[in-house]
């Protein structure tokens, strides 16, 4: 049976991925940020995930304004990095698993969730600054990704609870599925920053490691956070954090901490990134 | 006062869409991306997708004016652009990760383009930044005033 053994949180800015492109992670300004991943990326080593549900934003990159999916999973064999008019990243293509995103899909629709289903799409920062920020830089990515896109772009964009309750599914889908496979579940994105207007630069350290906390143990708190307190406390962007909730409602009742780390600044965002794993 | 309160009531607690709209609109100097906005910025939003492809970013910068009128965007939609004046896009529809394409296109990072929203020069900005960013004592509600 396949099982979800891990649950990643990470900021996915993509300065990041322009730092790991460019070889500065060793810089003044990117060191603090790249230490605080040291521990997963040797923890991953261990580890070896066969595939990760990678929970992300399309930043217009995929979609455009023409269709707005809510939830949407990848089932296609390989997606390539998108040029988000900069030019592709210079990182491998990442190659899916489409037996096991198609069964996640069918499950998770006969589980009410009806999803959209994607079999060709590039794949922006989102995705890809994660993958980044815990293999570095390989000649190929040393595991399989199912990629799982929210929009937190259009609003209203989902619920945190509803979020959380994809993850219950997405848990159930998983443990359905009859080949042994390790999986992972990252949710990425956040934590507070606000990239527009007058009041763009917002960040809340203190709510972001509140909701940090509210990750581990039995605690489901974060799930009741309404949309307007994401936005008044963390910024415009402070909203992708309810991508965090799919990850931590795919881990059960209870997790146990692994690794956490917080850095204030990268670009216009503060850096969050957490390592858990279910308690059973 | 930044602890998490969450919802009281019903889980979600986003029922009543006409509440829910309204407040989204009492935050100071942000305008978040509804459907309202989005429906106004179709265009603009799309004009700036095609910037992910080369070819048409050269066309671009080889005459702005010429690239604007393929486009159904009004003479504001097209000045605001010409002048890269990203407020006016935002309240004119516009929605940060669509025009990130024109700002990427210019050679400008995030916080570069960022800045220029906020009144302050790029090093202030970044100040503000590497000191632990914009607090939000005073700026989470208009009406609320805290």
């Amino acid at each position: 049976m396949a099982r979800i053994t891990a649950g990643v949180g990470s900021s996915h800015i993509p300065l990041l991925g322009v730092a790991v492109d460019q070889g500065k992670t060793k810089d003044d300004y990117f060191t603090p940020i790249f230490s605080g991943y040291e521990w997963t990326k040797e923890w991953i080593k261990g580890e070896k995930p066969d595939v990760i549900i990678l929970v992300y934003n399309d930043h217009a990159s995929a979609f455009d304004a023409n269709i707005i999916p809510a939830f949407a999973i990848g089932t296609g064999e390989r997606y390539k990095p998108a040029d988000e008019g900069w030019g592709p990243r210079p990182v491998p293509d990442v190659i899916g698993e489409p037996d096991l995103g198609w069964h996640i899909a069918q499950s998770l629709i006969l589980d009410e969730f009806d999803m959209t289903i994607i079999n060709e799409m590039d794949v922006d920062h989102g995705l890809t600054v994660p993958l980044s920020m815990m293999f570095g830089q390989p000649e190929a990515w040393p595991v399989k990704v199912i990629p799982l896109a929210v929009n937190v772009v259009t609003y209203p964009v989902p619920t945190g609870n509803r979020c959380w309750m994809l993850g219950e599914a997405i848990k159930r889908a998983v443990e359905s599925y009859p080949e042994d496979l390790n999986v992972q579940i990252w949710g990425t994105g956040g934590m507070s920053h606000q990239l527009q207007g007058p009041r763009a630069g917002l960040i809340n350290a203190e709510w972001d490691n509140a909701f940090m906390d509210g990750l581990i143990g039995t605690s489901d708190r974060n799930r009741t956070i309404p949309h307007i307190e994401y936005l008044r406390e963390t910024g415009s962007e402070g909203i992708e954090m309810v991508m965090w909730l799919i990850m931590r409602g795919a881990l059960g009742a209870e997790t146990r901490l692994l690794h956490r780390h917080y850095h204030v600044p990268c670009s216009n965002t503060a850096v969050g990134h957490i390592v858990l794993e279910p308690v059973s | 006062m930044s602890e998490i309160k969450g919802s009281v009531g019903p889980v979600g607690n986003q029922g009543d869409i006409a509440e829910y709209l309204a407040e989204l609109e009492d935050i100071p100097g942000t305008r978040v991306y509804t459907a309202a906005r989005a429906r106004k910025g179709y265009w603009l939003n799309q004009f700036a997708m095609s910037l992910m492809k080369e070819e048409n970013r050269r066309r671009w910068r080889a005459d702005e004016k010429a690239y604007l009128d393929e486009w159904q965007l009004s003479d504001d939609i097209k000045q605001a652009l010409l002048a890269r004046d990203y407020n006016r896009l935002l309240d004119l529809g516009g929605n940060i990760y669509f025009l990130a394409k024109v700002f990427s296109t210019d050679g400008l990072s995030f916080l570069q383009a960022v800045s220029t929203m906020t009144g302050m020069s790029v090093t202030e900005y970044k100040a503000m930044m590497d000191a632990g960013g914009r607090s939000p004592e005073g700026v989470r509600s208009i009406k609320g005033g805290y």
